[in-house]
């Protein structure tokens, strides 16, 4: 988890320890300057929620940098940061996983409209949006009846086997965060190696 | 002395004078990188480079000698080249350039970097970098300095290829004085500035096109005539005015709202001078230092109409208990600036011009006539507890030397000051009339400023009579640049205020330390022998009845002159609000002078 006092904003480590805000979010005493300011990324406790932002920007040096230390600067407590390509060439799509009231929000998001590189700017969060992750587990298989369990289990989760080696198997799976987090809870028995997980990438339904 | 006379002109000859060439024939030949980016200094209509060259940037300086009209000025630091870039834009309007090579020299512009970022100034820095391929390996010199400057800047660009430096420089300029102006740095490795292609500008670069489009956005109708209504059922209306208004050149616009509605108009530090004081409805500046009057007048307040102003800490004190009463309109160029410190009842993301204009044409004509009078006689209630400072008979007192400047200048100098005591003394007491003619360091408070910028507002505005005042811990943060002066034999006037002390924190330490003046007690040089070892003219002030006398010689001596005014020693700023508290709750000067 995010260390409330640290200034950087660092990525938790999604969901294998739940994406819900910190447990020491509304335990920490803020200075009371703070809490007045509606702009801060510190906001009154209970204000605060989830918040899905797509970014567009161009590819080009240093853009990344600049939405990064905008979010940076306003200690924005990040649950996922997910970069990729879109279907313009030039062009990434970021989505924005994060922690933050509502207002703050706002000026965020005109924060981010003013990086030159940054061609459009969306807050997810209102809206009904399909949202999918992708993650990759590596679990332990020496037993062999681990091997048949893993396997049942991932055909119901509609994992797919990606590597299989004599003592470890390799799972793609695909969906919700709760899904994948799910999935990952229900393979602890058989001893998780490695969790790589995308974090969120989002869209809109239907025609915007 | 004669000081014209013995002043050292840069030799003519040392730029090789070419004869008119057309655009079409430059970009028929192969030109290198820095010969393109001094032609497209040139094509953006540079008048004044401020730099220090060094090894990175040096094949950039081989080709400024080809470019005659390019007057590049050699300060003695880095940081005085982006203070001069600054003060040369704030006085101007136009885009201040500088210029540094790698690593030290790049980094010694950040401050002043900064310093424009906070105040919204254009200016370019051009820095150079190490060969391509010696990025990222620790090369001697190098620097991220695209990584050190990134959050105080607009935007900053690494120059990949030669194809890419006119548009680059052309995509700068664009950006530094669109929308909100900013700095802009451009970072030119020295292989790229050797190679050479032939000099190409694509007509338009499609981001900073939609960059342009979007950040300059016109007022709706719609909140027009919503500001409108407020304006026509406030009781107690406020104009705020900040820099928006300076940098939208609407002083105009807002005097004509205001006359109009007739609703008393109060100026931030940055706005100082977007309003004549001398005007019946001119309130003054509020904030920390503002007059007990002002702050009492915002907290009455029922509809604040803030002009380019971002509602800063100093001008606010404790957000919750600033303009408790009041709806707020807010006109402003930056959209991120909407709701960041106060709910805004009327958002008006525009630039300050061009909403007041269409805000003129929508109010109607207004009395407030009850509310002003009101405000008046807290006035004159608070006129003697109000002044900052309590006249001294004996010293040579602020209020005395800024009225001297006032007086011998006929109110015409541009007058740039620095950080501390003698800023806010000079804010507050000089009576500023004339647009744009008050430059001050406002949101970063940069020490040092006062000096190199007041060199940048003189080659921008060179028929300009320019007064620098600084206390005597910032002008010695940046007194090297007496020998560029010099060297340039650019006219300066420098009314040092000398306490002896760092007096704005010794009075922090006063208020907040239990006066435990821990290192701020400071000594300096003789400033007289130091102004005549840099070929100037020095001159100490010690009483009270020499400040006249003082100001008129320096009017009446030729090139930079520096007087040293030895003041109270331990004065302090008054009214003062504490930090983070109401503003309404002011510490004013007792009876007794403490």
């Amino acid at each position: 988890m995010t260390d409330q006092t640290q200034p950087g904003g660092s990525i938790q480590q999604g969901g294998v320890v739940g994406t819900g805000p910190s447990p020491s979010w509304s335990s920490i005493a803020r200075s009371e300057h703070l809490i007045e300011r509606p702009g801060q990324a510190d906001a009154p406790a209970g204000t605060d929620q989830t918040h899905t932002i797509v970014v567009l920007a161009n590819d080009r040096h240093g853009a990344l940098d600049r939405i990064i230390g905008v979010l940076r600067r306003r200690r924005a407590r990040m649950q996922g940061f997910a970069i990729g390509r879109n279907e313009l060439p030039g062009m990434a799509r970021i989505t924005i996983v994060m922690n933050d009231s509502e207002v703050a929000v706002e000026q965020l998001v005109e924060q981010l409209r003013k990086i030159v590189d940054v061609q459009h700017v969306e807050n997810l969060t209102s809206g009904q949006i399909v949202a999918r992750e992708l993650a990759l587990i590596k679990v332990n298989s020496n037993e062999s009846q681990y091997s048949t369990e893993i396997i049942e289990l991932a055909h119901h989760f509609g994992a797919h086997i990606v590597d299989v080696t004599q003592q470890t198997l390799t799972l793609e799976v695909t969906g919700s965060e709760e899904k994948v987090e799910k999935f990952v809870d229900s393979l602890q028995t058989f001893g998780i190696r490695e969790v790589a997980r995308t974090g969120r990438v989002a869209m809109i339904r239907g025609v915007v | 002395m004669n000081v014209a006379a013995t002043i050292t002109q840069k030799p003519e000859g040392t730029k090789i004078h070419q004869a008119h060439r057309s655009a079409e024939a430059i970009e028929a030949r192969e030109l290198t990188g820095s010969q393109i980016l001094c032609e497209a200094l040139t094509r953006e209509g540079v008048e004044f480079l401020f730099g220090y060259p060094g090894g990175a940037i040096m094949p950039f300086y081989d080709a400024l000698t080809s470019y005659p009209t390019l007057h590049h000025v050699l300060v003695r630091h880095e940081q005085a080249a982006a203070h001069a870039a600054d003060g040369y834009a704030r006085a101007t309007g136009k885009v201040g350039v500088c210029v540094a090579t790698s690593g030290p020299g790049a980094t010694n512009l950040v401050t002043g970097l900064a310093t424009a970022y906070m105040d919204s100034t254009p200016i370019i820095a051009i820095t150079g970098q190490v060969a391509r391929p010696f990025i990222g390996r620790d090369a001697f010199q190098e620097t991220d300095i695209l990584g050190v400057t990134q959050p105080i800047t607009k935007h900053n660009f690494l120059v990949q290829r030669v194809e890419d430096v006119a548009d680059i420089v052309h995509e700068a300029f664009k950006l530094a004085r669109g929308g909100r102006p900013g700095p802009v740095v451009i970072d030119v490795p020295k292989d790229v500035q050797f190679s050479k292609t032939q000099y190409r500008s694509s007509a338009s670069i499609s981001s900073i096109e939609r960059f342009r489009a979007t950040r300059a956005p016109h007022p709706s109708a719609e909140a027009i005539t919503r500001a409108a209504e407020l304006i026509k059922g406030a009781q107690r209306p406020l104009i705020m005015s900040g820099h928006g208004v300076i940098l939208a050149n609407a002083y105009e616009e807002l005097l004509a709202f205001a006359e109009k509605t007739n609703i008393p108009v109060i100026t931030t530090l940055l706005g100082l001078s977007a309003f004549p004081e001398t005007h019946p409805l001119a309130l003054g500046m509020p904030g920390m230092h503002g007059p007990a009057h002002v702050n009492r007048a915002i907290g009455e307040s029922d509809l604040i109409i803030g002009v380019g102003l971002r509602f800063d800490d100093r001008v606010t004190g404790k957000v919750s208990e600033f303009a408790p009463h009041a709806r707020f309109i807010h006109i402003d160029i930056d959209p991120s600036e909407m709701h960041k410190v106060k709910r805004a009842a009327v958002p008006i993301v525009a630039d300050a011009k061009e909403a007041l204009t269409r805000l003129i044409e929508a109010v109607e004509q207004g009395d407030n006539g009850t509310w002003i009078n009101e405000m008046r006689s807290w006035e004159a209630e608070n006129s003697e507890r109000s002044a900052s400072i309590q006249r001294n008979q004996e010293y040579p007192d602020p209020t005395s030397i800024l009225e001297a400047i006032r007086a011998e200048t006929k109110d015409e100098a541009i007058v740039v000051t620095d950080v501390g005591q003698h800023q806010m003394w000079t804010a507050r007491h000089y009576t500023w009339t004339r647009p744009n003619s008050h430059i001050t360091s406002g949101g970063l408070g940069t020490m040092g400023f006062a000096l190199p910028a007041a060199m940048g507002v003189k080659m921008g505005k060179p028929d300009a009579l320019v007064w620098a005042v600084a206390g005597d811990g910032g002008i010695q943060m940046n007194i090297q640049e007496l020998a560029t002066l010099r060297q340039e034999g650019i006219t300066v006037k420098v009314a040092i205020m000398n306490n002896g002390y760092l007096g704005m924190v010794r009075q922090w330490q006063h208020f907040f330390h239990n006066g435990n003046y821990s290192e701020t007690p400071i000594t300096g040089p003789d400033y007289v022998k130091l102004a005549d070892a840099y070929g100037l003219t020095g001159i100490r002030v010690t009483k009270r009845q020499d400040v006249e006398a003082a100001v008129h010689q320096a009017m009446n001596t030729e090139g930079t002159v520096l007087i040293e005014f030895v003041i109270e020693s331990e004065a302090n700023v008054y009214p003062m609000v504490a930090p983070g508290s109401a503003i309404t709750n002011m510490i004013e000067e007792s009876p007794d002078h403490d």
